[in-house]
């Protein structure tokens, strides 16, 4: 058992075993499948019948159609997160939360763009996942504060507050968040890798899913900049300490022909699945069924390298990772299903 | 014009004359004129068919790819990167001349912006905001120039329609009337030119 404290054995095997029973539990792709030809309200009631149940029976008297789905999602995607912390022990529990502070950053920027665009508290309630270290309670906090300035200061103490204070002057300035969510995401990841890095057990594997998810983040990225024709400088928008250095990124990103592109980035991959799909998206031309294959890979990587540290911190990421997309696919199935999009159509939107 | 208003006079008579060979004139170059807009809005007609068959096939690939957006990234991911543009594109309207008739020249800028030049964070978003900020800039390229063209088929319209009515004014109504008042100053001349010969004639008579 690579990276776990002996004392704690019988609890880290009792948390990851946990971890894969509720992870057995996730709507299989048939599903899916089967839901996409479902309407609206037959997709809530799916939803109603699975453990969904008590969020949408809770919520129903409130809300209705799409905001019932919406909402109810949400509320369950933050409960079972809470609820993992909860049980993880020691480092897990380390890792875990520090995992989980994206959700932090996603919420505070939701609460400042809608405190500057002077969205409803309520509208920008509905959105926010409480499922990182600011719980339900400071986030209402945060929500109450009169603006973006305040809000900022409600947060000082927290790991994100000397970015935030750095960049909320320039974005309050020029009216965009996009430099301020930038930093907030690389700062991010640094954390993730200092604290995988602090010595702390089973910080080695934690690390390997860090890598990994930068470097497709990275990826994905490239692919975006090079459907937009960009071939400046980027090295501000790529996340550091993956396993491509930023230099090299940015000089993948200046290659003109596509399947040179391509074969520049499988020279420098390692692992086989990620240049399967690498050779797979070379006939892909739209930018979202090259993320979905990105994201694939990451997932499938994610539960390889989980299954061979059964014990570590791997299969609870693998399972906040899938539960997130779980969530995810149905509100896009509901919200598809709403705007009337073919099932065609929003099949290549699903992570499956 | 009245025939009995009319003075029968031999420069009323050039003076009409004249007038009727400027308004034949005037007549066949409006003529012209009208035949020509014609043919020009035939040809802007054609375009405008085209811009709006691909005005529609854009919105519908548009609202398509908000929808799509929204079932990603939800409502207020949407709302937020919309909101963080920070160039607003600008037109600016010039003006061109067909066959007299000034149409507008629409000109845009920043309505292609590149992934960084849209403003929303490249780490926070998917590509599926990419996907439609794309479309809806090809939606703003495919308005913009429907605008111009359907602005200058209703100006064309607009003078074909007073182009003929000036062609059907001065063939109907201001030639028509001119030569009846040539005609009738050329009978009253003639007349009175008899009734000099028939009064010389009796005076020649009376004196001899």
């Amino acid at each position: 058992m690579a990276g776990i404290s002996s004392g704690l054995a019988t609890n880290y095997i009792y948390a990851c075993t946990r971890m894969r029973v509720r992870r057995s539990r996730l709507i299989p792709r048939e599903d899916y499948l089967r839901m996409l030809n479902m309407s609206l309200p037959e997709i809530t009631r799916f939803i109603g019948d699975t453990y969904y149940r008590s969020e949408i029976d809770e919520l129903a008297t409130s809300f209705s159609g799409i905001n019932l789905v919406e909402v109810a999602l949400s509320w369950n995607l933050a409960k079972e997160y809470q609820k993992i912390l909860e049980l993880m022990p020691g480092e897990l529990k380390y890792f875990t939360a520090s995992y989980l502070r994206r959700w932090d950053i996603q919420n505070v920027v939701t609460i400042l763009r809608g405190k500057m665009q002077k969205m409803q508290l309520g509208k920008i309630k509905e959105v926010l996942v409480p499922a990182g270290r600011l719980d339900k309670v400071t986030l209402d906090r945060l929500l109450t504060e009169e603006s973006p300035e305040r809000v900022v200061e409600a947060l000082r103490g927290e790991q994100i507050y000397p970015i935030l204070e750095r960049e909320l002057p320039g974005a309050m300035e020029t009216g965009s968040f996009a430099r301020l969510e930038n930093e907030l995401y690389k700062s991010y990841y640094a954390q993730l890798i200092a604290d995988a890095q602090a010595g702390i057990k089973g910080g080695k594997m934690f690390q390997k899913y860090i890598l990994l998810e930068i470097d497709i983040r990275n990826i994905q990225n490239l692919f975006r900049l090079r459907a937009g024709h960009v071939r400046e400088d980027v090295r501000e928008l790529m996340i550091p300490g993956g396993s491509f250095p930023v230099e090299e990124l940015q000089q993948f990103l200046v290659l003109e022909d596509r399947d040179e592109f391509i074969d520049a980035l499988k020279k420098q991959v390692d692992a086989l699945p990620l240049l399967n799909a690498l050779e797979a998206i070379r006939g892909k031309e739209r930018l979202r069924e090259i993320e979905v294959a990105l994201i694939r890979v990451q997932l499938d990587q994610m539960e390889r390298m989980s299954k061979r540290y059964p014990f570590s911190v791997l299969p609870v990421l693998v399972y906040l990772e899938e539960k997130k997309y779980e969530v995810a696919n149905l509100r896009a199935l509901a919200r598809g299903k709403e705007a009337n999009l073919p099932g065609e159509r929003l099949r290549d939107y699903l992570v499956m | 014009m009245a025939l009995r208003d009319i003075k029968p006079t031999r420069s009323e008579l050039i003076a009409l004359k004249r007038r009727i060979k400027l308004s034949e004139r005037g007549y066949n170059i409006l003529k012209m004129k009208r035949d020509g807009l014609i043919l020009e809005f035939f040809k802007v007609l054609q375009q405008a068919k085209e811009s709006q068959g691909v005005l529609m096939e854009r919105y519908t690939h548009a609202m398509e790819m908000i929808a799509l957006a929204e079932t990603v990234e939800g409502a207020i991911g949407v709302k937020a990167a919309a909101f963080s543009a920070a160039e607003i594109p600008a037109i600016s309207v010039g003006s061109k001349n067909i066959m007299g008739v000034v149409v507008p020249e629409i000109e845009a800028s920043s309505v292609r912006k590149s992934v960084l030049d849209r403003g929303y964070a490249m780490l926070g978003t998917s590509a599926v905001i990419d996907e439609a900020a794309e479309a809806f800039e090809d939606l703003l390229e495919a308005v913009i120039e429907a605008a111009e063209i359907e602005t200058t088929m209703k100006r064309l319209l607009d003078e074909i329609e007073s182009t003929k009515r000036r062609v059907n004014a001065l063939e109907f109504k201001v030639i028509p009337e001119l030569t009846e008042a040539r005609d009738f100053i050329k009978m009253r001349l003639d007349e009175m030119e008899r009734e000099e010969l028939f009064r010389l004639k009796k005076i020649k008579a009376r004196s001899a």
